[in-house]
């Protein structure tokens, strides 16, 4: 794999994947580096936005909130109208492939909505699917909360209790239920991507509908795990609601996310049909630097080693999660590119004696200029041709704020979109040849 | 008002230990504790049963009582103890000129010590730095803390023995300069609770020298902590010592599937200064460092640290204090019926418990010998209940259930047998289990529902943490992540309330996690912390939910 193309992105989750897209829609020709399937596959399916303002409190309109942010937030970099551009790329691109994400409203206004999750909380997100209806779950008076047999991580009855210590929601009437698990007792222990997989399988649509019909009626709303389908636009949820003739909301989950896949599914759809590659299982273990630029990334995959080329690159390695930022006794690195990483020198003062507190090892990242190319210590650019996107950037804590998905998705594309101008000109002044065939 | 003969206060291994011995020999007892089970200085040591080799050459009276009460240990408290032997190490690091008198030390304690080539050395335990220079099996094996605290209070209980947990001692009570009783605050309700009796033990570790100040004495007990880190991996089969005079950090002890070093020493003003620190673990790999070359790169779960009771009568501090016990009768400061017992170490909990025992007894009068050295502390499973066991629980975790559950083995095994029945006969039409087979919450460290059911439904269990020092729940590689939602879950789902509200619970229980995450954040584990924050937080707004909901 020696021939150089325009845009390599490292990582394929949201932030990977939207700077991908991003690129191959300028018509750049495009590779994907990866190593897992990234963040996408713990996610919700929701996408959040940020749901609390550094100082707690709970947000309603993000775009107003972003203003509030600290100037090295990736928000603060781009300014809401970028983040709004990698938004839509988004929204229009799943949409394309059966996956209507969107948000709600009052009074014509986008607004953040209260979701409930499979342990009973709420959370603040932005975008849900088009089968979750908000002023259903304000409506809802006689709600049936619905789990399968056998799944340890959802439970009805804490689903229940925990939504009643809400003001909202603690005076509507719950029935819970277990509804049958489509596997036979072998089976080990179950997790929702399991029951999503099996619920498109034969006889699927027929075991949840069948489990629900019954139990739903006079129900005004269906709370379940997100097991209606694994895949982009699948029918079930529709058909689901459809059926029993009430709503049905999938609560969010914790991994393996089924939500989270589906706009990942959506999302390779749309690339594959762009002509970008995808290289799998593939770490890089280092790079080529010359002269501030980046001349070539080394990869390990299968057992063999071979360097690979581009005229710019996206990386979208992760965080401490991903590995793109690794921690090592008394100091941060990048991990490609060994950039020094800034965190006190004084490891007590990394971290909060609260673990929801805001820790500063959680905000560790890389530095980037408004463009997203790596500043060095000094505040310096410290690599042309380099664009870094999503968790792998510091000075955002997507666990506290909410607003995982929604960073990586507008810094992947503008990441994708600033790389794909610069190749472009590297084409135009005939730089390709440095990067010829070795 | 309670009345009883003997008040205990502390419930570690030294006063449960304590309570046992003297419900066995029929003296009527209550034993308070002011946090859970083994919450002080029992639950924060390296699990190391010692053989005694440690104190040969400065302290031979500690390695003589060492030595007798590990073969003891081993005999009564089958379901706490592996028997590993262990290894003394000569690194080249060390000075040679001390195997001679440690040698010599051995032998006079009564311990049988035998040299093996390194290369035999390296055959047993690969992981080991091939520079070794002498190594010499020993009798050290290991021994949990938690474990052996709650079968000791098994085995009073069934003796009439009494303990309540989370109360703390809030006045010792004294009429014409004798004992007359106690008052205690039960910490979770707040109630005070009165005692009346004619003697208390003193035996609450490093805090009995706050004990005794509220008996208006002076006690010269000088807590000194140390820290201690866990290993994702247990990569002995033994547990491993340097040979070299005492000194931080120097011994590995395997246990189940982690090893555990420790530990540093440094004085400290305050009994419940538990909190690990990064100097301090970076220092114990660096002194571990020459018996295991890698030791910087294996995944480090987490660190912890506990206060040593240290008794210096005389101001010696740190590793020069004595290891050794005394049992002090404050009669000869003018209090009649108040008994401490300072200093000490698990290894001579048994021994500790014994001599004070046979103080108090005297005073009372009562003949009855100590057979806490004869006596198992928890019956020796029944095949039958077994077998029965077999049936329901996977069949890899029988063995670590029998051996924590003790005596509550039939009690969880019935919970599972109803909870089975009941599946059968209603046909899913509402909330059953998990068709009656009984999954497993911790998948870590093997616990099933049922033991976590059983468990909470103990009066003294108030949180998520009591079910972990009780089953080894959350203690494993996820450290939480997973079953702790699985657990509150199904207690929420069983009606089995915890103190707190479940997401206040979580909360509490990840909290407790990450205070012995903070030092150690680098690596494999911080992404694990990421990871458990991202679930948390991130999909699940635990933190958020904290403040929204009503409790």
């Amino acid at each position: 794999m020696s021939r150089t193309t325009d845009v390599i992105v490292v990582g394929s989750g949201l932030g990977g994947l939207m700077a991908a897209l991003a690129a191959a829609r300028q018509g750049r020709e495009v590779r994907i580096i990866s190593e897992g399937t990234g963040c996408l596959a713990i996610g919700t399916g929701c996408v959040d936005l940020l749901g609390y303002a550094p100082d707690g409190a709970s947000v309603e309109d993000p775009w107003a909130a972003m203003a509030e942010l600290a100037p090295a937030h990736p928000y603060s970099l781009l300014g809401a109208e970028k983040v709004r551009e990698g938004l839509d790329a988004l929204t229009e691109t799943t949409a394309r492939h059966g996956l209507v994400l969107r948000p709600a409203s009052r009074d014509g206004k986008p607004r953040n909505t209260r979701v409930p999750t499979i342990m009973g909380t709420l959370k603040p997100t932005y975008l849900m699917p088009d089968t979750f209806e908000p002023d259903d779950l304000g409506k809802a008076k006689r709600v049936l909360v619905a789990s399968v047999m056998g799944f340890r991580d959802c439970r009805p009855a804490l689903v229940i209790d925990q939504l009643r210590r809400y003001p909202d929601w603690a005076n509507k009437e719950y029935f819970p239920c277990l509804i049958p698990t489509p596997f036979d007792d072998a089976h080990r222990a179950l997790n929702a991507l399991d029951l999503a997989r099996a619920a498109e399988r034969p006889g699927g649509s027929e075991w949840l509908i069948g489990s629900l019909k019954e139990r739903a009626e006079g129900c005004d709303l269906v709370l379940m795990p997100p097991i209606c389908g694994r895949h982009a636009g699948s029918p079930l949820a529709r058909e689901l609601r459809e059926a029993l003739g009430c709503p049905v909301v999938e609560m969010l989950s914790i991994p393996p996310g089924v939500g989270g896949l589906r706009i990942r599914d959506a999302l390779m759809r749309e690339l594959a049909a762009l002509g970008v590659e995808l290289v799998e299982n593939a770490n890089v273990i280092g790079a080529g630097v010359a002269e501030g630029k980046c001349l070539s990334l080394d990869i390990s995959s299968t057992g063999r080693n071979y360097a690979t080329k581009a005229r710019a690159y996206v990386l979208a390695t992760g965080g401490i999660l991903g590995g793109g930022v690794l921690l090592e006794p008394g100091r941060a690195i990048e991990r490609v590119f060994g950039l020094d990483l800034a965190l006190p020198a004084d490891v007590a003062e990394w971290t909060e004696p609260e673990i929801f507190g805001s820790q500063a090892v959680s905000k560790v990242g890389v530095r980037v200029d408004d463009k997203l190319r790596p500043l060095d210590a000094n505040g310096a650019l410290a690599l042309e041709n380099v664009f870094f996107a999503g968790r792998s950037l510091g000075a955002h804590d997507p666990a506290v704020e909410k607003s995982g998905y929604g960073v990586a998705l507008a810094t992947g594309w503008q990441a994708g979109l600033a790389a794909a101008e610069l190749a472009a000109a590297a084409h135009n002044t005939g730089e390709a040849a440095t990067g010829g065939e070795q | 008002m309670l009345e009883t003969t003997v008040v205990v206060i502390g419930g570690g291994a030294t006063g449960m230990g304590t309570l046992r011995d003297l419900s066995m020999r029929g003296v009527p007892a209550i034993l308070l504790e002011q946090g859970g089970i083994a919450h002080g200085t029992s639950s924060r040591f390296h699990g190391l049963l010692h053989s005694g080799c440690r104190y040969v050459v400065n302290d031979p009276e500690s390695a003589h009582e060492c030595i007798e009460e590990n073969m003891i240990l081993r005999r009564i408290g089958k379901g706490c103890v592996e028997v590993t032997e262990g290894f003394f190490v000569l690194t080249p690091k060390d000075d040679s000129n001390f195997v001679e008198p440690w040698l010599k030390g051995c032998d006079a304690a009564g311990i049988k010590v035998k040299e093996i080539t390194p290369a035999e050395a390296l055959k047993l335990e690969p992981n080991l730095a091939p520079d070794i220079q002498r190594v010499f099996r020993v009798p050290d094996s290991c021994v949990d803390g938690f474990r052996l605290v709650l079968h000791n209070r098994m085995s009073a209980e069934r003796y009439g023995g009494r303990a309540y947990l989370y109360h703390k001692v809030e006045e010792i009570k004294q009429r014409n300069g004798a004992i007359c009783g106690v008052t205690a605050r039960n910490l979770m309700t707040g109630e005070l609770m009165e005692i009346a009796c004619r003697v208390v033990v003193n035996a609450a570790g490093s805090w009995s020298g706050e004990v005794a100040a509220m008996a208006g004495l002076e006690a010269a007990i000088t807590p000194d902590r140390g820290t201690l880190v866990v290993f994702n991996h247990r990569f002995t089969s033994r547990v491993i010592n340097r040979l070299h005079p005492s000194s931080d950090g120097d011994i590995f002890v395997p246990h189940g599937s982690v090893t555990i070093l420790g530990t540093t020493s440094m004085p400290t003003d305050r009994p419940d200064d538990t909190t690990p620190t990064y100097p301090e673990v970076t220092r114990l790999l660096e002194i571990g460092e020459p018996l295991f070359p890698k030791v910087h790169e294996y995944r480090i779960l987490r660190a912890f640290a506990g206060t040593r009771p240290l008794y210096t009568p005389g101001g010696a501090s740190g590793r020069k204090a004595s290891r050794n016990f005394n049992v002090v009768d404050h009669a000869a400061d003018g209090l009649d019926g108040m008994v401490s017992i300072f200093g000490g170490k698990l290894t001579t909990y048994r021994l500790m418990a014994e001599r004070v025992t046979d103080d108090v007894c005297r005073r009372l009068k009562v003949t009855t010998p100590c057979r806490t050295a004869e006596e198992p502390l928890i019956e020796t499973p029944d095949p039958a209940v077994l077998a029965r066991a077999a049936k329901l629980f996977p069949v890899r975790a029988l063995n670590l259930m029998a051996d924590r559950l003790g005596d509550d083995l039939t009690k969880t095994l019935q919970i599972a047998e109803v909870a089975a029945v009941a599946a059968k006969n209603t046909k899913n039409t509402h909330i059953t289990d998990f068709g009656g087979g009984n999954p497993l919450l911790c998948e870590c460290e093997m616990v099933c529902l049922a033991e976590v059911e059983c468990v909470a439904r103990d009066p003294s269990t108030h949180s998520l943490t009591d079910i972990r020092l009780r089953t080894r729940l959350g203690m494993g590689t996820c450290q939480g992540t997973f079953c702790s939602l699985r657990s509150v879950a199904s207690l929420v789902e069983h009606g089995i309330p915890l103190e707190f509200a479940p997401a206040d619970s979580m909360c509490r229980f990840l909290q407790e996690r990450w205070k012995g995450l903070r030092p150690v954040l680098w690596g494999q584990q911080a992404r694990e912390m990421e990871f458990s924050r991202a679930v948390y937080a991130g999909i699940l707004n635990l933190d958020g939910a904290m403040h929204e909901q009503n409790n």
